[in-house]
């Protein structure tokens, strides 16, 4: 029996549908993922779903309760672990712990122990007992999973879990949710979006926009659907786009040609799997991290590979030019692009245009992303306010202060 | 909607504002030199030019009033502080958790209502020390009822607090509320001046204050005696006016409060 199913969910806050008639399953100790940009929705599903807002319509049942009748019930059923900060900062955090525990009725032996066990686990028992006002931005985010996993729920919602974290704690996090999914069998749900978290961590993957899903796979299958492989072109001055675009639709081996922002967040998470790239040195592949079989329940999961990324460089680096923001980008999806590159940048050549670099990748979330929605998933929208929320999640993240 | 009660979240939730009362001494201090102040400014200072009323001196006259003060502005701010809660997300943490909204915010009353208590006892304790109240065997009794009193006045008007919070979603809106709410309850409470000195529009705007029942009940308390305007049974008509009071907001605060979204 599945452990959540929502029915035509929709919310509308007045003349914005912020989700849209969605309907999905998840089964039991499945990692599902929403990916999607901001503003698509996520964290409005989540909320409906764990009865903190009402449906405008629609419904759904989590653990077999429905969230609208049997709201306590479903309360009892979950943990949360909210996007933006929901610790109380004047507590210490062996105090947040405690709270969290005893709202949820553990038993005071229970409590003591599993908070001690988690305290381990996000690596903060040495600071446990100072507020947590002192900690750095990492440290609060680690408490904050820490105390959504205290009582074990059967799912858990984790919101954008690893936003604006480094690339270590965010590993490390990664790691310790796929622990807990495989050795206590707790369903989760993740939003997220990066592409990069979706596909590492998610047995199936619903991407979502605009408040409707728009694909529903497993990463693999997703990626699958995009046969090829993507060559990226950029170039010196992005006028020459609208010239080369039309030539380059007219090959027969170009499946699709897209425009997108070639902006300076896609590098920096490219530097990222660098860096974990290097930590996870090995392992095959370089990608793999040592996921912990074994356990209790001993499920053997589909292993979820990491994009591999060829990187060919022609001129300069990979989108590093691209922080002015107005830079585009021609992403080509090419059957054998390895041995195309000449060809194409023969032609771009005839034109005049200059090539700033070429890049040659198997396709990723990102790409299919772009495929089903025509857009880049880094492209923002949402409100001013949101953009500004985000901004200081992400600047408190890195331990630096924010006031306003 | 029928909410099941649960004592630990109640526990919990009260646990917290005890927690952060006690840590925030800065706050406590503040607060209590704030109202040192005006008990030694206006106690002795316009005590010697006024004398007293009624044969009590005039910091006798005083002290009730300014323990209220204490009482009130304690327990609205820790009302209002749901609204911190909200902006900071804790409130998100509590609402998610299988309690009930009305446990929750049960909790929260009991716990403003014991912290601005609390503050109510220290500010009794300082007036006592200056002299404001004539020890006698009767004043013990007085004294234990008044602790009483302080948390039936700082339940409702935490309710008070909890019913703005809920309402307003905006902390900027604070400054309304210090100006528009707590300042008129607080001077027309009866604190500096008693109501049958004034004219009759004032009385009547005196009446309305829920407030204005409590440092009379905190004058019988502690004085022995109330206005002359109410009777001799005064204390009787502030106690039950009290209590309706205190019932009503309680009442509305956790109807709003288990009616706000995160
Ligand atoms: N309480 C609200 N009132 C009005 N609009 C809202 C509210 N919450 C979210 N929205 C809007 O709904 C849309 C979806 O938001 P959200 O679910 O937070 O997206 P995501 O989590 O995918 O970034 C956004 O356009 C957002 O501005
Ligand atoms: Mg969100």
């Amino acid at each position: 029996m599945p452990v959540i199913e929502a029915n035509n969910l929709t919310k509308r806050f007045g003349p914005l549908t912020a989700v849209d008639h969605v309907s999905f399953s998840v089964e039991e100790g499945e990692i599902l993922g929403f990916l999607g940009p901001n503003g698509a929705g996520k964290t409005t599903t989540l909320n409906m779903l764990a009865t903190l807002l009402r449906p405008t319509s629609g419904t759904a049942t989590v653990n077999g309760h429905d969230i609208l009748e049997e709201s306590d019930a479903v309360r009892r059923s979950i943990g949360f672990v909210f996007q933006d900060p929901t610790l109380d900062i004047e507590l210490t955090g062996h105090e947040n712990l405690d709270f969290h525990g005893r709202l949820y009725g553990l038993k005071r032996d229970v409590r003591q122990q599993r908070i001690k066990e988690i305290l381990k686990v996000v690596q903060l028992t040495d600071r446990a007992d100072d507020l947590v006002k002192t900690y750095s931005g990492g440290m609060k985010r680690r408490l904050e999973i820490a105390r959504g996993l205290l009582h074990y729920p059967k799912v858990l919602f984790l919101d954008e879990p690893t936003l604006g974290l480094d690339p270590q704690t965010r590993r490390a996090i990664w790691e310790h949710i796929q622990r807990l999914n495989q050795d206590e069998n707790i369903t989760i749900i993740l939003t997220t979006h990066y592409t990069e978290e979706a596909d590492y961590l998610c047995d199936r993957i619903q991407i979502i926009d605009f408040g409707k899903i728009v694909a529903l796979d497993t990463p693999d299958k997703l990626k699958a659907r995009l046969e090829g492989d993507i060559v990226s072109l950029v170039f010196k001055d992005s006028a020459a786009i609208p010239k080369i675009k039309p030539l380059l639709e007219k090959k027969g081996w170009v499946r699709r040609v897209d425009e997108v922002a070639s902006d300076n967040n896609h590098a920096a998470m490219s530097r990222m799997m660098q860096a974990m790239r290097g930590m996870a040195s090995g392992n095959m592949g370089g990608m793999m991290p040592s996921m912990s079989f074994g356990g209790a329940a001993g499920r053997s999961k589909i292993p979820k590979h990491m994009p591999q990324k060829i990187v060919q460089g022609i001129g300069g680096g990979n989108g590093e030019n691209g922080r002015d923001g107005g830079q585009r980008r021609l992403n080509l999806l090419v059957d054998d692009g390895g041995h195309r590159i000449p060809e194409i940048v023969k032609l771009v050549d005839r034109t005049g245009a200059v090539l700033e670099s070429v890049e040659l990748h198997k396709p990723t979330l990102d790409d299919v992303f772009l495929s089903v929605t025509g857009r880049n998933i880094r492209d923002e929208r949402g409100s001013f306010m949101e953009t500004v929320r985000r901004y200081r999640i992400v600047r408190e993240a890195r331990g630096q202060h924010v006031r306003g | 909607m029928v909410q099941p009660l649960s004592g630990q979240a109640i526990y919990v939730v009260l646990l917290r504002e005890l927690k952060r009362y006690w840590r925030a001494k800065a706050r406590i201090i503040a607060s209590v030199a704030q109202s040192f102040f005006f008990l030694v400014i206006f106690g002795l200072g316009l005590g010697s030019f006024i004398g007293g009323f009624g044969g009590m001196n005039y910091l006798s006259y005083l002290g009730p009033g300014i323990i209220g003060m204490g009482l009130l502005f304690g327990s609205v701010f820790s009302g209002v502080s749901v609204i911190f809660d909200r902006q900071f997300g804790f409130m998100k943490e509590m609402l998610v958790a299988p309690v009930s909204r009305t446990s929750i915010i049960l909790g929260k009353i009991l716990g403003g209502a014991v912290t601005a208590s609390i503050q109510g006892i220290i500010l009794m304790t300082v007036a006592g020390l200056m002299g404001a109240f004539t020890p006698t065997p009767a004043l013990a009794a007085g004294v234990l009822a008044a602790v009483g009193v302080m948390l039936l006045i700082t339940a409702g008007f935490v309710g008070l607090g909890v019913t703005i919070g809920s309402a307003l979603s905006d902390f900027h809106a604070f400054q309304l509320i210090a100006t528009f709410v707590m300042w008129p309850l607080f001077m027309l409470s009866g604190v500096f001046f008693p109501i049958d000195m004034a004219p009759a529009p004032l009385q009547v705007a005196m009446l309305c204050d829920p407030m204005f029942y409590g440092v009379e009940l905190l004058r019988w308390c502690l004085l022995g005696a109330g206005t002359p305007l109410l009777g001799p049974f005064g204390w009787l008509i502030a106690l039950g006016v009290l209590a309706g009071f205190t019932a009503v907001m309680v009442g509305i605060g956790t109807y709003l409060f288990s009616r706000v979204q995160v």
